[in-house]
Order: structure tokens, then C-alpha cells, then sequence
């Protein structure tokens, strides 16, 4: 796989994208993960290879150049290693080689989680024999599995594309009539959550302004116009109201190992205060933002920075020369600040994220 | 002595009621002059306020009847909400602590829990009775939000009520120490209604109606205006001016050099502990951390770069404390009032500053004279506040009628997030605080 016109093509795609990201034209969890999926389908259906571990290699090398573009951008890496899953299962069901799965035992549920349910349906009926590194027709292992390697990346696209339906359509289990959300910042997957909840429920939502985005605003005017009861607040009176509120509704940007999670910056400030009220912190993510990265030491260094212009613009002129100033985009958000993460696939406390992450991902991505 | 009783608020029915007769009839032809002059004014701005909002009509006409259910979904515009609370005190007492009645017509839809905050007051509020040049122009200043923050507004209160005593001229068949507090007492509403009154000024005006209860009948009136003028003159130096030198030499020495301050908005207390320590040439950084509604952290910022050196500063708004708290090795912050139970009135935010820099474990000084000190117990921010005036609301217009813009301007901080309190008398922890006012014995000035 030197130099033909199809992998220059590949490098094309993957630079485009690669630039986008550095230059932050593209942002947002799901976005990311959307744009990475196009370019990983087209990777793989242009990519000649004969083998496994080749396919894997040129997945793998994208996915790295795609990490390193942005590596806050947590949903590409891990896009990248629900493929790379995918591949590998969708290898396994073919050449036949199920994953072991026949002597259930209490250590194996500790190592890999549950059993898996993709692995126990085969995705194809294609039953043609799988050869690898056929010296006479190299291409014959890419032409047999590249049909069912689409087919999954096709059903990575369709869980990116419902990820909002399906997170909200419990929405009204978790809101109840007459109850006070606070929310803040602009999260798509909140509001839809929000919105959901509204066609049974009559409540009350507080949306803090989150500067310096201000994305509350935009919220605010979006569930208002939905017809919810919404307040707009500024940042500093989320303590004032908290003891008002019966629950904290917040989106993520990337959900840890650990249970914590990135999210949005003033995140942490809202769990904290609702945890000095003991408010309930209910997180709204879908489960493409699942990424396996402990976050044990959150350092200053970890940070992402934005721009300062949002925080003290140039109208303030002689100050700008004099001062520093700061605008993280994320705060970290320590498991125990946290109730539930409300997934497109259920419900889950932070602590049995580790466990979503087994079932999601191979082992062997978590670097990639 | 009957007025003189322990408990009569400035701004309370009975204070009203106690208004010589012959004061009244006296105000009372101007009052309908001006009464009738400003519902005519009010005509043309209601009509013109009312027409951009597509349902400004129907909620005019709607004013003043009784609050809509919730289900309901009456449309109020904001200009439609501020012109009924305009008009609302020719009809209703406009009382000190927030329009318990009114505010629910704006707010009809849903929640009820906000309408006790005080509203915003429109600028060109009404005059009533007869109220000094002085307190009108102090009015304005409150209610525009020039003379902000509890020591600004205590100061200003007080040197205004200097010159109104000065003015002030002893009715025949009356002695100053009787009916001074009467002729006071409309200043002080028309004081409350431009903003709701701060603890600070409250405790100001008790203490000023003891000293004039207390003023010698025999005294000849210039020598008694006198005297209480000095007596004014000196709460401010011992209670404010001395009282912020004291707290800045305690203060001061809790920052070292290499230290990082972080602080919170603006305090005038704060900013001159700064100063201090700078002018004392230790080496420290200072965090600013800021936040809407009033943005007031760019004042100090301001004033803490235009030093020689300056101090290296860092900006950032609340939701950025979190990656800043970690490296602070004190938080000083300011109060509003100081309630007995240990819990800190302040500005909005200031409470999750504390909190977050008590779970850093940063220490967290409270800087606050011992006059900022009220006996009422505070347990959340919510059952007393106010809210900012529509100016610092954001830009953005309100597009529907479910949309309601809330821009609170205190919150409460629990005694538990604070480490210790610097006050004139020394550095005592927050609970302690209701032993201050016996220890200094609270009926001198």
C-alpha cells in the first residue's frame, strides 16, 4: 500500500480534516466524532489491505494524527476505537473465531464485563471463506470484509444520529411537574432532554449564562421558545438559587474512566454548590463521549485554553497589557460530584462507567 | 418619649402615620400637583414602552387586576412589567422590603418563589412629601447603581442627612429631639424606594435616631444640629475610616510574599488591604475573579494595575475558578452584612468562592467592619435579595413571554466556608460574631 492515487486520496481527506480541528473550525463532541466517522469510512473502503493488522495499522495511524490535531477533542480518539472494535468483532465473526465466551466465570466478568451482545449475533450471513495474505489475490480478504466492515461503521452512524432521541425519550422519568432544572451553557443534548421532558411535564428550568460563551443565553431563548418556563441567571447567582433547585441537568464533553467527566467550564462550580444543597447531578451524554483517560491528577497544564478576548476584550485597552487573562474552556468533574449519566443506552452511576468502557473498547486502543 | 421606642423602622406604616398634621396638609397640595403632573407624563411613555412588545396592549390593560394562574400563559413584556410597577405606587405603598403584591403580575408565569426579590427600580422614581435636594440626588445615585457597594451608600447616607439636619428648622410647639426623626423618616423611604436599603445604612440610621432621641432639649437648635452632625462625622471615622486602617494592618499581614490573593468583584476593603500590602513592598500576584451582573472586578483590576509597580494580575469570570483556586494561597473577599448565625451577605458569587476555596482548603478571609453586622439570622441566599437593575441585563432581546431574566445581586455564604473574619477588633471566626456588638457595647456611637 505505497503511493497509489487512493491512499493520497485517504492522506487528502485525512489532512483536511486534521486542519479543521487544529483550527478549531469544527468543535463539539459530536460533530467531531461525526466528521471522524466520514473520514475513517472512507479510509477503510479506499484502503487496500490484506490482512487485519494492516487495516488496523492504517486505522490506527489516522486516528493518531487525527488525535494529535486536537486532543481535547476526546470524542475523535474515541470514535476511532469504537471502529477499531468494530473491526476486530466484525474480523472475529467472520473468519469465525467467537470470542471465548463458552466458561462464564467471575474472573472473566471482572476482566472483560458482561457478555457482549454484538458478539453473539453475527452481523453477516456472508459465509465466504476468509483468507488472509492470499499472495495470488491479495485483495480478497478486503473484498470480503469491507462489505461488513460497512455495514458496522454504518451502525456507528446511525447510534451518533439518535443519540439525542434516544437519551431524551426517558426525559419524563427524570423531570417531574412543578420541579426547578438548573442547567447551563449550550448542550444539545440537554436541551433536547429538556425539550423532551416538556411534552409531559410542566417545570421550571434556570439556565445560568455561563460566560464568557454566554451559551446559556442561546439556551435559554431555545427551551423559552419551546414553550418551558426558563430563567436566565448570570454565573454568580447559582449558589443563591440552588437552594431552590430539585435538580442539576448538565451536558459533557467527555466522560472518563473514572466516572468524572470534562465538561463545559462553571460545570464544577454548579455540581459543587449542588452538592453543598445535596441536589441531584444528572448528566445528559451520549455514549460516543466514553473515553478511557483517567483524570485522577487534574493539573492547571491539563487545561484547554479560549480566547481571552471573550473575558476582557480590547475596549478595556490599558488593561490588556497588564493582566492575565484566562478562559478555560472545561472543568473536570469528580465522580462524587456526580449522580447519573443518562446515556443513549441507560442509565449509569459514575461507577460502572469503567465497565461501559470494557464493553465499547479493545484494550489495546486505550493508546492508540 | 413615645416615638423613641427601641424598634420603629424608617420605613414603616407607623413612622408614615406619625407625620405631623400640619406638615401634611402643607405637602399634600404639592403632592397632588405632582401626582396629577407625573400620571400625564406617564401616559405618553406607558403608550410608547407598550408598542414594541407585540402584547404590550393587552398586559397594560391587565395591570393591576389580580395575579393570573400559572397556566395561564399571560404575555408581560419587561416594558410592560416596569411601567406597571411605575405606576403601582400611586396606588400602593411601595414598601421597604421588596413589592410583595406586585411582583407577582410581572413573574405571573410559574414561579411565585422570586416575587418577594426587590424589583429593579425605574430611575425617575416618585417623589413624595417633602424631600431634601440632597436625598433626591442620592436617590438617583442608588438607584442608577453610581454609589454602590455597603460602605459607599453608608457614607453617602450619612454626610446627605448632615445637610439635611442642617436644613432642618424645628416646627414652633416642637423640640428637635421629638421631630427630627419624623422629618427624617420620608427621606429615608424615598432612600429605600430609589434601592432597598443596606444593612449598613440601617444600622447608620438606628444608631442616628438614639443619638437624636437622646439630644438635650435645652441645647439651642443650631448648637443640637451641631453636635449631631458631629456625631455623625464620628460614626464614619470610628465605625468606617478607622475601623478599614485597623483591618488593613491585620489583613496585611496574612499576605506574604510569593503569595497569590485571589478575591472576588470588588471591595473597597479589599482593594485597600491590597494597596496597603503593596505599598509595604511585599511581592504577591492577585486573581480577580469576576462575574455578571455588574462586572465591578474591572474597577479594582483598574486601580490595582495603575500602581507603581503594578501588581501582576490575573482576570478570569467565576466559571473559570475552578483552574484558579488551585493556586491561590489566600481569598480575601468583602461582605455585605454579617448575620448572626455566622453567615456572609455578599456580592452574588462570593459564596461559591468560599466554597470552592474551602474545598482547596485555601483560607478564606472575610474583611468586614463590625457596623456591618445585623442581628438577623440569614440561612440561604434566596429568602433575601435584590435583583440588579435592567441595565446590566444581557443585550439580548426577549423574543417570548417564557423567557424572564433574573440577575440576583447577593448571596449568602454559610459561616462553614469561612475561615476567619477580620474585623477592627481582631480576627474572630464567624460564629462568633454575635458577641461583637455586646463587646462594644452597642448604644455608643
Amino acid at each position: 500500500m505505497a503511493s497509489d492515487p487512493q491512499s493520497a486520496a485517504n492522506q487528502r481527506i485525512v489532512e483536511d480534516l486534521v486542519s479543521r480541528l487544529r483550527r478549531r473550525q469544527l468543535v463539539g463532541s459530536r460533530a467531531t466524532a461525526l466528521e471522524t466517522l466520514l473520514v475513517l469510512r472512507q479510509v477503510v473502503s479506499k484502503t487496500r489491505f490484506s490482512n487485519l493488522d494492516q487495516l488496523v495499522n492504517v486505522i490506527q495511524s489516522v486516528g493518531r494524527r487525527l488525535v494529535e490535531a486536537q486532543p481535547k477533542e476526546h470524542s475523535v480518539g474515541n470514535t476511532v476505537r469504537k471502529v477499531l472494535h468494530h473491526i476486530r468483532e466484525e474480523y472475529h465473526t467472520a473468519s469465525e473465531q467467537p470470542i471465548v465466551e463458552s466458561s462464564f466465570s467471575i474472573a472473566k466478568f471482572v476482566l472483560q464485563g458482561q457478555p457482549r451482545k454484538q458478539a453473539t449475533i453475527p452481523r453477516s450471513e456472508t459465509r465466504v471463506p476468509l483468507k488472509e495474505n492470499d499472495s495470488n489475490d491479495p485483495d480478497s480478504f478486503a473484498r470480503v470484509l469491507k462489505p461488513v466492515l460497512m455495514e458496522a461503521i454504518q451502525d456507528v452512524f446511525d447510534e451518533l444520529e439518535t443519540v439525542y432521541d434516544n437519551i431524551s425519550k426517558n426525559a419524563k422519568d427524570h423531570i417531574h411537574s412543578d420541579e426547578i432544572i438548573l442547567t447551563l451553557g449550550m448542550s444539545r443534548t440537554v436541551q433536547s432532554f429538556l425539550k423532551s421532558a416538556a411534552h409531559y411535564r410542566n417545570y421550571t428550568v434556570i439556565v445560568a449564562e455561563t460566560a464568557p460563551s454566554y451559551g446559556g443565553r442561546e439556551m435559554a431563548a431555545s427551551l423559552s421558545s419551546a414553550g418551558i418556563s426558563t430563567f436566565l441567571v448570570p454565573d454568580s447567582s447559582i449558589y443563591a438559587l440552588m437552594s431552590r433547585v430539585n435538580k442539576v441537568i448538565l451536558g459533557a464533553h467527555a466522560i472518563l474512566a473514572n466516572g468524572g467527566m470534562f465538561a463545559t467550564s462553571g460545570s464544577l462550580l454548579a455540581a459543587t454548590a449542588a452538592r453543598s444543597y445535596s441536589t441531584p447531578v444528572v448528566v445528559c451524554a451520549g455514549q460516543f463521549k466514553l473515553t478511557p483517560l483517567w483524570n485522577l491528577y487534574h493539573e492547571y497544564g491539563a487545561l484547554d485554553f479560549g480566547d481571552p478576548n471573550a473575558v476582557l476584550g480590547f475596549e478595556e485597552g490599558d488593561l490588556v497589557n497588564k493582566v492575565d487573562v484566562v478562559n478555560p474552556y472545561y472543568d473536570y468533574v469528580r465522580p462524587e460530584l456526580l449522580d447519573v449519566f443518562i446515556t443513549n443506552y441507560g442509565d449509569h452511576p459514575p461507577s460502572s462507567i469503567y465497565r461501559l468502557l470494557k464493553e465499547t473498547y479493545d484494550d489495546e486502543d486505550n493508546e492508540l | 418619649m413615645p416615638q423613641a421606642g427601641p424598634k420603629y423602622e424608617p420605613a414603616s406604616a407607623e413612622a408614615q402615620s406619625l407625620t405631623k398634621a400640619q406638615k401634611r396638609a402643607e405637602g399634600r397640595a404639592r403632592q397632588e400637583q405632582q401626582r396629577a403632573a407625573k400620571a400625564a407624563q406617564k401616559q405618553q411613555p406607558q403608550s410608547g414602552l407598550g408598542a414594541p412588545g407585540t402584547t404590550g396592549s393587552s398586559s397594560s390593560k391587565s395591570k393591576g387586576t389580580v395575579p393570573k394562574k400559572p397556566v395561564s400563559e399571560s404575555n408581560k413584556t419587561p416594558s410592560a412589567a416596569a411601567s406597571s410597577s411605575k405606576d403601582a405606587p400611586t396606588t400602593l405603598r411601595e414598601g421597604a422590603g421588596g413589592l410583595d403584591g406586585l411582583s407577582d403580575g410581572p413573574k405571573s408565569r410559574g414561579l411565585r418563589i422570586f416575587s418577594h426579590f426587590g424589583l429593579p427600580k425605574t430611575p425617575g422614581h416618585q417623589i413624595k412629601g417633602d424631600i431634601h435636594p440632597a436625598i433626591v440626588k442620592l436617590g438617583l445615585q442608588f438607584s442608577e447603581f453610581k454609589i454602590c457597594g455597603a460602605n459607599a451608600r453608608c457614607i453617602a447616607t450619612l454626610t446627605a442627612f448632615k445637610m439635611v439636619i442642617q436644613d432642618y428648622v424645628t416646627p414652633p410647639h416642637n423640640t428637635l429631639s421629638r421631630h427630627l426623626m419624623t422629618h427624617l423618616s420620608p427621606q429615608i423611604t424615598h432612600l429605600v424606594t430609589a434601592r432597598p436599603m443596606s444593612v449598613t445604612m440601617g444600622n447608620a440610621i438606628r444608631q442616628l435616631k438614639l443619638e437624636i432621641s437622646g439630644s438635650d432639649i435645652d441645647l439651642p437648635e443650631q448648637d443640637a444640629k451641631d453636635a449631631l452632625c458631629q456625631k455623625i462625622d464620628n460614626y464614619i471615622r470610628d465605625r468606617i475610616i478607622i475601623a478599614d486602617e485597623v483591618i488593613e494592618d491585620l489583613a496585611v499581614k496574612k499576605i506574604k510574599d510569593e503569595d497569590v490573593v485571589l478575591t472576588y468583584a470588588r471591595s473597597s476593603l479589599v482593594e485597600k488591604i491590597i494597596l496597603r500590602a503593596h505599598s509595604l513592598n511585599k511581592r504577591f500576584s492577585v486573581i480577580v475573579v469576576d462575574s455578571r451582573p455588574l462586572l465591578e472586578g474591572k474597577a479594582l483590576l483598574h486601580s490595582l494595575t495603575s500602581t507603581v509597580p503594578p501588581i501582576p494580575c490575573t482576570y478570569a469570570l467565576l466559571p473559570a475558578l475552578p483552574s484558579l483556586i488551585t493556586d491561590a494561597d489566600i481569598v480575601l473577599l468583602g461582605a455585605h452584612s454579617l448575620h448572626a448565625n455566622g453567615s456572609v451577605y455578599s456580592r452574588a458569587g462570593t459564596a461559591m468562592v468560599a466554597m470552592l476555596a474551602k474545598e482547596h482548603t485555601v483560607p478564606v478571609m472575610l474583611c468586614c467592619e463590625t457596623y456591618k453586622f445585623s442581628e438577623t439570622v440569614m440561612l440561604d441566599g434566596f429568602g433575601k435579595n435584590e435583583l440588579a437593575p435592567t441595565k446590566f441585563s444581557p443585550a439580548s432581546p426577549k423574543s417570548n413571554s417564557n423567557l424572564e431574566v433574573l440577575n440576583p445581586l447577593y448571596d449568602s455564604t454559610p459561616a462553614s466556608c469561612i475561615t476567619a473574619v477580620v474585623t477592627e477588633v481582631g480576627l474572630i471566626p464567624p460564629t462568633s460574631i454575635s458577641s461583637i456588638p455586646l463587646a462594644l457595647g452597642r448604644t455608643t456611637l
